[in-house]
C-alpha cells in the first residue's frame, strides 16, 4: 500500500483528505506541523508527500519541509497544496523541486488523478531502470514524450515538467496544429484556474524549452483562443 | 468668471496701507510748522516790544514831527520819501524816475484861489509834485502843465505878475515865513523871502538857501528845488499861481498843497526821523524788517530787508533745495568713483525731489514786495497796535509767493500811543525747514515703503510658491482615478506650511496603506476563503464518494458542489487582478505588433463566437508598442468579450485603429445598451459591474478593471463612453508611441 504523507495544519481539511485518500486505497500519515513531519521524515520516507506551504505560524514551513525531503530523496514525488496562488510562491515552490503546485480549490478527483499519475511515473521509472523496456512514446519532430513516465526530451535533452505542465504540453502536442483553448487545457490538466494561470504555465513551459534551445518557438499563442504546436515542427 | 486674487496680490493690496505713513508724516510736519509759526509770532512780538521799549517816552522824536496832528489830509500833509541817490538840480525829471508812484496829482481838488466866475480848465494849470529827503535837504519837484507859461518881466519889480511858486513854512524858530520863486526865464532860481505882512507879495530879500532849477518844457515847466531841513520845523505849504494874460497879468488860478497865506492852514511834511533810524540801525542784523510808524501809520523809519528776513535762518544748517541742486551737480564730479552714491544722488535730484516738489511748495528766492517804497502802512495789526495792544498778522505777498508775518507793538509817550513798531518776516525759513524735514522723511518713507513692499512681495511669493508646490505635489500624488501614485516630498520647514506638507504626506501615507489594504482585499479574501471552501468541497466530495446509494441525497450534494464550484471561481477571479499585477511586474517588455495582433485576435474571436467583427485599420501594419503580446491580447479579449456580451444580436463589433503624431488610438465599439449615467469613470474600477444580474455567469466587474491595468502596462489610457450617436458603447485606448 502506497504511503502518502499529508502535512496540513487545518484539522477539518486534513481529516477530509485522510478520509478520501484512505478510501482510495492509500495509507495516509497526516502531520499538523512542520516539526512533526520533519521528525517523521527523518525516521521513514513516505512514497509521496502533499505539503501545505503555510504551516501554523511558519509562513514558509512547507518550503523548508520540501527542501528537507529533496535532500533525503531526489525522486520522491512532492505536491505543494496551498491556498496561495501567486506566481512568486508557485515559482519558488517548483524551484525547490516539487513535482506539482496545486491550489486548494482543486477538486478531490483532480488531486487523486495527479497522485495516481505521479505513482504511475515513479513505478514506470523504476521499471525502466530495471527492465529497460520501451513504452508509449509520442514523437513530434525533435520532441519525444513518454506519456507513461511523464518525461519528455527536446533535441534529445530531457526537460523536467510538473504534472500540470506535462499534461498541458501533452494536450497541445497530441493534436499538432490544432488550437487548444484554455478551457481545454484546464480540462486536460485537471484543474480549474483562470486565464492568467494558464498563461503563466505556458510561459514556464516555454522557458524550460528555451533553456535548452534559445530559438524554441513551437508553442504558438493563438490570441483570443488558446495555444497550438506549430506545424513546422513535424518536419 | 470670478476674478481670482493670489496671495501676492492680496499682500500687495494690504501693504498699500503703508502709504498712509507718509501722509501721517506730512501731517506731523504740518503740525510742527504751525508750532514754529506760533513761535515765530512770539519772537516777533518780542522783537517789536524790544524796539518799542527803546522808543517809549521819547517825545522829542514825535513832537518834532507832524505826529501831533490829529488828521492827515493826503496832498496837504506831505511825506518826504527818503531818496537813495543824490538829485541833480537841473530841471530834468530823470532823477525822479524811481519815485513816479510817489508823485501826487494836483488839480481841481486843490484849488486855493481862482478868478471868480470862472470854471476850472485842466489845461490851464495842473501839476504833479513830490517831496523827498536826501542828506540834510528837503527836495521838492513840480511837473507843471501850463498852456501859457508867463515869466516875470525883465524890468518888473513885482514878483507876482507872472507864474510863480509860493512856499510857506514855519521855520525852526517857529516863525511863519513865505517865499516866492518867480524867475525871469528858465534857469537857476532862488526864493524871495516875502514880507510877512499878509496877502502881499513884497520881496524882502533873496533867500539863497532855497535854491533850484526852473526849466520850461514843451507843455509847461519843471521846478526842482531843495530846502535845508534845518530851515523848517514841520509845517509847510506849496502853491503855484498861474498867470495867462501877458497884458493884464491877473492871477488866474492858484493850486497848492495848502493855503500858503495863512500860517494855521499849512500842511505838514513828515521827514523820516534820523533819530529813530539811528536806533533802528542796530536792528539791521535782526533778520527782520522793522518799521516805525506814527499814529497815522506813516513810516517814520525802516530798517532791514524783507527778502532776506526769512525768520528761521536755515540756510547755514541745511542747504535749501535750490542750492542742493547745484551742489549735487558739482559734487558728482568729486565723487565720480562712488558710482552708487552717484546713482543715489542722480535718482534723488532727477526723480525724487521733483516728485516731492509737486506736493511741496518751494519758498521763492524773491517775491514782490508791496511795501518796498511805502510811506504809509495798512493792516489790522497796526490798527490794533495803535489802540495799545500788540498784534500779529499773516499776509500773503501780492504775487502769492511768500507769506509774511508782521507783528506790531505800540509806542507810548506819556501814556498815549504815539506810534507803533512793525516787525516783518517771511515764513520762508520755516517753509525751507519744513521742506527739508519732509524731504528727509519722504526719503525714509520711500525706502521703507519700497523695501517693505519688496520684502512683503518676496515673502508672499515664497509662501505662494511653497503652497503652489505643495498643491502640485499633492495633485501629482493622486491620479485622475484617485489612485495614489506617489508621495509628497518630505517638508523640512518648521512653519505652518511645513506642518501642512508633513500632515499631507502623513495623510497620503495612511491613505496609501488603506488603499493598498483595499486593493489587496479581494486577493486576501480569496486567500482566506480558499481553505474553508476547500474544507466544504472535500467534505462534499467525501460525502459523494461514500454515499453512492441514496440518489435523493446525491442531488443535494451535486447542488452543493455546483455552488462551491462557483464560489471557488469567484475566489479565483477575485485574486486574478493581484496575480496579474505580479505577472506584470515580472514580465519583460517586448515589441508588440499591434495590427497583426488585433487581426489575430479578431480572427480567433470570429471562430469562437458567432459574431461579426470588423477591423478598421488606419495605421501602418508594422506599428509596434512595447509590452507583452499575450497581455495585450488578454486586454483586447476582455474588452471584446465584454462587447460581445452587451452587443445587440447580429450587430457588428468594430475595432478601429488610428494614429496621431505620437499616439495610437484603439477603439472597440458595439451597439447596445448605453452606460448608466455617471458610471463612465467608475467602470474601470475593481468590482464595478453594470450587468443585469439575471444571467448565471459569474461577473465581478473585473474585466474592464484588468483591461485598464493592462492598458496602463502598455503605456496607455482607457476610456469608456457612449458612442456619439448614442446607440452603443465605445471603449477607447490611447497609447503613446
Amino acid at each position: 500500500m502506497k504511503r502518502i504523507a499529508l502535512v496540513e495544519d487545518d484539522l477539518a481539511l486534513r481529516e477530509n483528505y485522510i478520509a478520501a485518500l484512505t478510501q482510495h486505497g492509500y495509507q495516509v500519515d497526516a502531520y499538523a506541523s512542520r516539526q512533526a513531519a520533519h521528525d517523521a521524515f527523518n525516521l521513514a520516507l513516505p512514497d509521496l508527500a502533499i505539503i501545505d506551504i503555510g504551516l501554523g505560524d511558519e509562513m514558509d514551513g512547507g518550503f523548508t519541509l520540501c527542501q528537507q525531503l529533496r535532500s533525503l530523496s531526489t525522486t520522491l514525488p512532492i505536491i505543494f497544496f496551498t491556498a496561495r496562488d501567486n506566481d512568486v510562491d508557485t515559482i519558488s515552490g517548483l524551484r525547490l523541486g516539487a513535482d506539482d503546485y496545486l491550489t486548494k480549490d482543486i477538486s478531490l478527483m483532480h488531486l487523486l488523478a495527479r497522485i495516481a499519475a505521479l505513482f504511475r511515473r515513479t513505478a514506470a521509472l523504476q521499471e525502466t531502470s530495471e527492465t529497460n523496456t520501451s513504452h508509449d512514446t509520442l514523437t513530434v519532430g525533435e520532441l519525444v514524450i513518454d506519456t507513461l513516465r511523464m518525461t519528455l526530451s527536446w533535441q534529445a535533452q530531457s526537460i523536467d515538467l510538473t504534472v500540470t505542465e506535462f499534461w498541458m504540453l501533452h494536450a497541445i502536442v497530441k493534436h499538432q496544429g490544432h488550437v487548444k483553448t484554455r478551457q481545454q487545457l484546464m480540462d486536460e490538466s485537471q484543474m480549474v484556474v483562470d486565464d492568467t494561470t494558464i498563461t503563466s504555465h505556458i510561459k514556464r513551459i516555454r522557458k524550460k524549452f528555451s533553456a535548452i534551445d534559445p530559438s524554441f518557438d513551437y508553442i504558438e499563442t493563438v490570441y483570443g483562443m488558446g495555444y497550438r504546436w506549430k506545424q513546422g515542427a513535424q518536419s | 468668471m470670478i476674478f481670482r486674487l493670489g496671495l501676492r496680490a492680496k499682500l500687495l493690496f494690504f501693504s498699500a496701507f503703508l502709504f498712509c505713513i507718509p501722509y501721517l508724516g506730512y501731517q506731523y510736519v504740518g503740525e510742527l510748522e504751525t508750532y514754529l509759526r506760533i513761535g515765530q509770532e512770539q519772537t516777533m512780538v518780542g522783537t517789536a516790544r524790544a524796539v518799542a521799549t527803546a522808543l517809549h517816552e521819547r517825545p522829542v522824536i514825535f513832537t518834532e514831527q507832524s505826529a501831533l496832528v490829529n488828521t492827515v489830509k493826503p496832498g496837504t500833509d506831505l511825506y518826504a520819501h527818503p531818496i537813495k541817490y543824490p538829485i541833480q538840480l537841473d530841471g530834468q525829471l530823470t532823477d525822479w524816475g524811481d519815485y513816479q508812484a510817489q508823485f501826487m496829482h494836483y488839480g481841481q481838488a486843490h484849488i486855493i484861489e481862482q478868478q471868480p466866475g470862472q470854471d476850472y480848465d485842466p489845461t490851464s494849470l495842473r501839476f504833479t509834485h513830490m517831496v523827498g529827503q536826501y542828506g540834510r535837504y528837503l527836495y521838492v519837484v513840480f511837473d507843471v502843465l501850463d498852456d501859457e507859461v508867463i515869466f516875470r518881466n525883465e524890468n518888473a519889480l513885482r514878483i507876482d505878475r507872472n507864474d510863480f511858486l509860493q512856499i510857506a513854512m514855519i521855520n525852526a524858530t517857529g516863525q511863519f515865513q513865505r517865499y516866492v520863486v518867480a524867475p525871469y526865464q528858465s534857469g537857476w532860481v532862488n526864493a524871495y523871502l516875502l514880507d510877512n505882512s499878509e496877502e502881499t507879495f513884497v520881496p524882502l530879500k533873496l533867500e539863497t538857501r532855497i535854491q533850484g532849477q526852473w526849466l520850461q518844457s514843451s507843455n509847461g515847466y519843471h521846478i526842482e528845488m531843495r530846502i535845508p531841513l534845518n530851515m523848517l520845523a514841520s509845517n509847510i505849504a506849496f502853491a503855484i499861481t498861474d498867470v495867462d494874460d501877458r497884458i493884464t497879468r491877473q492871477h488866474e488860478l492858484t493850486i497848492g498843497t495848502a493855503n500858503p497865506m495863512q500860517s494855521d492852514a499849512l500842511g505838514t511834511v513828515l521827514i523820516p526821523s534820523p533819530e529813530i533810524e539811528q536806533i533802528l540801525q542796530g536792528l539791521q542784523y535782526a533778520n527782520a524788517r522793522v518799521w516805525v510808524v506814527d499814529k497815522h501809520k506813516r513810516v517814520l523809519a525802516r530798517s532791514g530787508d524783507i527778502q532776506s528776513a526769512q525768520g528761521l535762518d536755515v540756510t547755514d544748517k541745511y542747504d535749501n533745495a535750490n542750492s542742493r541742486f547745484s551742489t549735487v551737480a558739482s559734487s558728482t564730479k568729486e565723487e565720480s568713483s562712488h558710482i552708487l552714491s552717484r546713482i543715489v544722488t542722480h535718482i534723488e535730484s532727477n526723480w525724487l525731489l521733483p516728485l516731492y516738489y509737486t506736493i511741496l511748495s518751494k519758498p521763492p528766492s524773491s517775491f514782490v514786495d508791496d511795501l518796498a517804497d511805502a510811506y504809509q502802512l495798512v493792516g489790522s495789526d497796526i490798527d490794533k497796535a495803535l489802540t495799545g495792544k500788540p498784534e500779529t498778522l499773516w499776509r500773503v505777498s501780492s504775487d502769492k509767493q511768500a507769506v509774511i508775518l508782521s507783528a506790531a507793538h505800540p509806542i507810548f509817550v506819556a501814556g498815549e500811543v504815539m506810534g507803533a513798531v512793525v516787525v516783518e518776516q517771511t515764513t520762508n525759513g520755516i517753509r525751507t525747514l519744513r521742506n527739508r524735514a519732509l524731504e528727509e522723511q519722504f526719503h525714509f518713507f520711500l525706502s521703507v515703503l519700497v523695501l517693505g513692499t519688496l520684502a512683503l512681495f518676496i515673502f508672499a511669493s515664497r509662501i505662494s510658491s511653497r503652497v503652489r508646490r505643495l498643491r502640485n505635489d499633492t495633485e501629482q500624488a493622486i491620479d485622475a482615478q484617485g489612485k495614489i501614485i506617489g508621495s509628497i516630498p518630505k517638508q523640512t520647514a518648521g512653519d505652518e506650511i511645513g506642518d501642512l506638507g508633513r500632515s499631507f504626506a502623513q495623510v497620503l501615507d495612511r491613505l496609501a496603506q488603506y488603499n493598498h489594504y483595499l486593493e489587496n482585499m479581494a486577493s486576501r479574501l480569496s486567500h482566506e476563503l480558499r481553505t474553508p471552501v476547500a474544507i466544504v468541497n472535500s467534505s462534499l466530495e467525501n460525502l459523494a464518494i461514500s454515499n453512492t446509494t441514496n440518489h435523493h441525497d446525491n442531488v443535494f450534494i451535486h447542488r452543493a458542489q455546483d455552488g462551491i464550484k462557483r464560489l471557488s471561481l469567484i475566489l479565483n477571479n477575485m485574486s486574478e487582478a493581484t496575480r496579474l499585477e505580479h505577472t506584470l511586474k515580472s514580465s519583460e517588455p517586448e515589441p508588440v505588433n499591434v495590427v497583426s495582433l488585433c487581426d489575430n485576435v479578431l480572427e480567433n474571436m470570429r471562430m469562437t463566437s458567432q459574431r461579426h467583427f470588423v477591423l478598421d485599420n488606419q495605421i501602418d501594419s508594422d506599428t509596434t508598442l512595447q509590452g507583452a503580446p499575450e497581455l495585450f491580447a488578454q486586454m483586447l479579449d476582455k474588452v471584446l468579450s465584454n462587447a460581445v456580451d452587451f452587443a445587440h444580436a447580429d450587430s457588428d463589433i468594430r475595432l478601429a485603429l488610428t494614429q496621431q503624431t505620437n499616439t495610437l488610438s484603439l477603439s472597440i465599439t458595439n451597439t447596445g445598451p448605453l452606460l448608466p449615467e455617471g458610471m463612465q469613470s467608475q467602470l474601470k474600477e475593481s468590482m464595478v459591474s453594470v450587468r443585469n444580474n439575471d444571467d448565471q455567469q459569474v461577473h465581478l466587474g473585473l474585466g474592464l478593471y484588468i483591461a485598464n491595468m493592462l492598458a496602463l502596462y502598455h503605456g496607455g489610457q482607457m476610456r469608456i463612453d457612449n458612442t456619439p450617436e448614442n446607440d452603443g458603447v465605445v471603449v477607447s485606448f490611447i497609447f503613446s508611441l
